[in-house]
C-alpha cells in the first residue's frame, strides 16, 4: 500500500469503525425526514441504559453442537482404493465391541482421511504405501481389493505384520510400521469419538479422552494469521 | 533524564532463575526478571474438554511442535511453537529441542524426579579418567541441596546408598508389595540397589517457581518482572569489559528496547543461555561455549505382565509400586564395554499399552483384561558422555519470529551409550525372567538426544579459564558480573533428574553474588 492511501485508510478508520462494529442508537422520534430543511436535532439525553451500551450484555445460551454429531465428513485425501481399505483396516482392528462403537461408526477412517492429509509427507507415504500393500496383498491373494475380504482373508494379510512395540518405537519394517501406527490411530480416533463418547454417557460409564485443554496463552498477533 | 539501572537484571523465571529472584530479593538486593513469554492464567487459559470437541480429536496439531514427542493437543499450546523459534541440526541426527516460554518455565510441567548428583558424577573424571571433574564436590552442595529440598518438599527414603545421596526428605512409605520384594531378592546378590523413588511433592499441587520461590520475591517488592521481553543480547561497556544490560524486544509490538544493569544473571535454560551469549559474543575467551552438550538416554526398557497376576489372580498386597535402581554399574566393578552408568525406574501393577499386545479386535479386548493390573516395566536413564563433538553454534541464516539468529544442534550417541542401553535391557530381561514376568515388548534403541529434556552442559563450570566457561560459582571467568545458573553450567549429566542440583547451584551462586556486591566486587 502506498503511503498516501495508508494515511486515507487511517483516517477512515474511526467513521467505518463506528458503524461496523457498534449497534448504533435509533434516531429520536422528532428527527426531521430526509430532503427538509436542516433543523437542530431535540436534545434527548440517552438513558442510563444506553450509556452503559454493551457492558450489560449478557450472549444467549447457544445449543451448539460438534460437526460430528449431525454431518459427514468430506474426504479428500485418500484415493477411493485407499479409503475403502482403510475403512476395511479399521472395521477388522476395531469393530463394535461391548455396546461400544466401532471404528466404522466412529467414522475413524474418514477422520484419518483429514488427520493424514494435514501430517507431515512421511506419515503421508507410510499410510498411502500401506494401503495400497493392502490392497496389492488381497489382490495376489484372494483376487478381490482388501475391502472386499472376509475376516478370515483379512487376518491372513495382517496378523504377520502385528508386532508389539513401546512407545516412540513401532516397527522399522514399513508394512508392520504402517499396521502399528494405523491401529493406534484407529483407536485413538474411535475412543476420542464423538459416538464413543455419547455410547460411554448413555452406559453410565466416565467416558475416556476428557482433559484439561490449554488454550493459546496470550498469543502472538503477528502469528494469527 | 536519569538513567534508569537496575541492581540485578534476571533473565528466565524457571527453577534457576525463580531461585536467585528469592535469595537475592531476601538479602535486600533489587533485581528485575525478563521472561520471553507470557503468564499463564491457570484458571483463565484452561478448560475442561472432552478429546472429540477438539479440532483433532485428541491428536496434536500434526505440524505443531513435531519434536515435542510428550505434546497432545490438551497441551499443545503449551510448548514454544518451532515456527516461531525454530531451529536445526543435520540431517540424520536429529534433536528434539523441547522448550517453555510462560513465566515459571518448564518448572510449570517437570516431572518432579528429584535427586542430588553424587560423588560419581562431581568427580567422574578420577573414577574413569574420561573428561572433567567438577570444580564442586557433594560435601560442598550438600547444604544447598537440604535447603531446596526444604522448600519443594521430597518425599522419600535414606537408603545409605552412595551414588544415590541421602538428603532431606518426607519420609516416604517405606512398604513394599509382594512383587517388588521379589524383585529385591533377585537385585540384592546382584549388588542392585532397589530404592524407593524421589519426588516434589510441593504445595497445592504444584512444585514450581511460580508457587515456591517466586511469592516470597515478589512479597518484598524489590522483584519486577517483564513478561514477553525477548532478550535479543548482552550488551558490554567497551571500557570495563563488564556487561551493563540487555537489548530486548517485546514479544507482540516488536519494539526494541534496553535495559542497564550492575549483574547479569543469566537463566534462560540450558541452550537458550548459551545462544543468547554466542548472539552477544562475549564470555568465549576458552572458545568452548556450546560445546560439550549432554542430555540423558530415555526411551529404553521393556514391558511385560507378571504371570500369577493375570486374570485377577494377584493376592492382596502383590502388585503396585515403583522403585528406583540407580546406577550399579562402574560403581565397584567395571563394565565391559561402557564407562558411567544408568538407572532403572520400574513400576508394576498397572495396565499395559494396547501396543504391546499383538492382537486386534475381540482377542485384544480380551487380553487387556487378562493382564489387567499385572503389568510390569522397565525405563533406562542413561548417562550420555560430555563430548567436544556434540555442540550447538550459531545458524544466522535461520531467524525466530523477532530477528534472533537461531541454533543449530549437533549431538548423536556413540557406542558408550548405545551399548550402555543394550546392558539396561539385558539386564531388564534378567529381572523379568527371575520374576516370574511374560515379556510382552523391548526396546534397546534411545530415543532421539533432547527427549529427555534434560539438556545440559555448553557453558560448563571449571577451575580452568581455558577449558570451562564459568566458575564453581557460576560467574564468567572472563566477565566477573555475568553469571549463568541453569542447567548449561554442567559438566556431567549422570543418570539423574536435574532440577535439585540446578536449584542448588543457582541458590549457592546467589549467595556468593550477595557477598560480592556486598564486599563492593561487583
Amino acid at each position: 500500500m502506498q503511503r498516501r492511501d495508508f494515511v486515507k485508510a487511517m483516517v477512515a478508520v474511526p467513521v467505518a469503525a463506528s458503524a461496523a462494529l457498534g449497534q448504533q442508537a435509533p434516531p429520536p422520534s422528532g428527527a426531521a425526514p430526509p430532503g427538509t430543511a436542516p433543523v437542530a436535532p431535540p436534545t434527548v439525553a440517552p438513558s442510563a441504559a444506553e450509556r452503559r451500551g454493551m457492558s450489560e450484555f449478557k450472549a444467549p445460551p447457544v445449543a451448539s453442537v460438534v460437526p460430528d454429531a449431525i454431518a459427514s465428513p468430506d474426504t479428500h485425501f485418500f484415493s477411493q482404493s485407499q479409503l475403502a481399505a482403510l475403512r476395511r483396516l479399521s472395521d477388522l482392528l476395531m469393530p463394535p465391541l461391548n455396546g461400544n462403537p466401532g471404528a466404522l461408526q466412529a467414522q475413524a477412517a474418514e477422520f484419518l482421511d483429514f488427520l493424514v492429509g494435514a501430517s507431515p509427507g512421511d506419515r503421508q507415504v507410510l499410510y498411502r504405501q500401506g494401503l495400497d500393500r493392502l490392497n496389492t496383498e488381497a489382490k495376489k491373494q484372494f483376487g478381490n481389493p482388501f475391502a472386499e475380504l472376509d475376516g478370515r482373508q483379512a487376518d491372513k494379510i495382517v496378523r504377520p505384520a502385528l508386532l508389539p512395540w513401546m512407545t516412540d518405537h513401532p516397527p522399522k519394517e514399513p508394512f508392520a510400521r504402517f499396521i502399528a501406527i494405523a491401529h493406534q490411530d484407529i483407536r485413538t480416533a474411535t475412543m476420542n469419538s464423538e459416538a464413543w463418547h455419547a455410547a460411554m454417557v448413555s452406559s453410565g460409564e466416565r467416558a475416556p479422552g476428557a482433559g484439561l485443554f490449554w488454550r493459546p496463552i496470550d498469543p502472538d498477533p503477528k502469528n494469527w494469521a | 533524564m536519569a538513567e534508569k539501572k537496575v541492581d540485578v537484571l534476571i533473565i528466565g523465571s524457571g527453577h534457576s532463575g525463580g531461585m536467585v529472584a528469592n535469595i537475592l530479593t531476601g538479602k535486600g538486593i533489587s533485581c528485575l526478571m525478563l521472561n520471553a513469554g507470557p503468564i499463564a492464567d491457570f484458571q483463565k487459559d484452561r478448560e475442561s474438554k472432552v478429546a472429540y470437541e477438539l479440532p483433532y480429536r485428541g491428536f496434536k496439531d500434526p505440524k505443531k511442535v513435531p519434536h515435542v514427542f510428550q505434546a497432545s493437543e490438551f497441551n499443545a499450546n503449551t510448548w514454544v511453537d518451532e515456527k516461531e523459534v525454530p531451529y536445526s541440526y543435520d540431517p540424520g541426527n536429529p534433536y528434539n529441542w523441547v522448550r517453555v516460554r510462560l513465566f515459571g518455565g518448564r518448572s510449570l510441567f517437570w516431572s518432579r524426579q528429584s535427586y542430588r548428583h553424587s560423588d560419581y558424577e562431581f568427580k567422574a573424571k578420577d573414577h574413569d579418567g574420561f573428561g572433567e571433574n567438577w570444580p564442586v564436590s557433594l560435601a560442598e552442595l550438600d547444604p544447598y541441596y537440604s535447603r531446596v529440598e526444604t522448600i519443594f518438599r521430597i518425599r522419600g527414603r535414606r537408603e545409605g546408598v552412595p551414588q544415590y545421596p541421602d538428603g532431606n526428605f518426607i519420609e516416604s512409605d517405606g512398604n513394599w508389595s509382594g512383587f517388588m520384594e521379589r524383585v529385591i531378592a533377585h537385585c540384592r546378590p546382584l549388588g542392585i540397589p532397589v530404592c524407593k523413588p524421589r519426588n516434589a511433592i510441593g504445595v497445592d499441587g504444584l512444585a514450581s517457581s511460580i508457587n515456591l520461590l517466586l511469592p516470597d520475591a515478589f512479597a518484598s517488592g524489590r522483584l519486577k518482572a517483564v513478561p514477553n521481553a525477548v532478550v535479543r543480547e548482552l550488551t558490554v561497556d567497551k571500557k570495563t569489559g563488564l556487561v551493563s544490560g540487555a537489548h530486548f524486544v517485546d514479544r507482540h509490538s516488536r519494539r526494541e528496547m534496553t535495559i542497564k544493569a550492575r549483574v547479569v544473571v543469566v537463566a534462560a535454560g540450558t541452550l537458550e543461555s548459551t545462544r543468547l551469549l554466542l548472539n552477544s559474543g562475549i564470555a568465549n575467551s576458552s572458545g568452548i561455549l556450546g560445546r560439550y552438550l549432554i542430555d540423558q538416554t530415555y526411551g529404553v526398557g521393556i514391558v511385560g505382565t507378571v504371570k500369577e497376576a493375570q486374570n485377577g489372580k494377584a493376592p492382596a498386597g502383590f502388585m503396585g509400586g515403583a522403585a528406583t535402581l540407580p546406577r550399579f554399574r562402574n560403581i565397584s566393578s567395571r563394565a565391559k564395554d561402557f564407562i558411567r552408568g544408568y538407572a532403572i525406574n520400574i513400576s508394576c501393577g498397572g495396565n499395559v499399552d494396547t501396543h504391546c499386545i499383538a492382537a486386534y479386535g475381540e482377542e485384544l479386548l480380551e487380553k487387556t483384561e487378562q493382564y489387567r493390573g499385572s503389568s510390569f516395566s522397565t525405563y533406562v536413564y542413561g548417562e550420555v558422555l560430555p563430548r567436544y563433538e556434540n555442540h550447538v553454534t550459531i545458524n544466522k541464516a535461520v531467524v525466530d519470529a523477532w530477528g534472533i539468529p537461531t541454533l543449530h544442534i549437533q549431538a548423536r550417541y556413540t557406542d558408550n551409550e548405545l551399548n550402555m542401553m543394550r546392558d539396561a535391557v539385558d539386564v531388564s530381561l534378567a529381572m523379568a525372567d527371575a520374576c516370574g514376568v511374560e515379556v510382552l515388548a523391548k526396546n534397546t534403541e534411545p530415543n532421539p538426544p533432547g527427549y529427555s529434556i534434560h539438556e545440559l552442559g555448553t557453558c560448563r563450570m571449571g577451575d580452568n579459564p581455558k577449558a570451562s566457561i564459568l566458575n564453581k560459582w557460576n560467574q564468567s571467568h572472563d566477565i566477573r558480573n555475568l553469571f549463568v545458573v541453569d542447567g548449561s553450567s554442567f559438566v556431567t549429566g549422570g543418570w539423574q533428574n536435574p532440577s535439585m542440583t540446578i536449584m542448588a547451584l543457582s541458590m549457592r551462586a546467589s549467595e556468593y553474588l550477595v557477598e560480592q556486591m556486598r564486599q563492593g566486587n561487583l
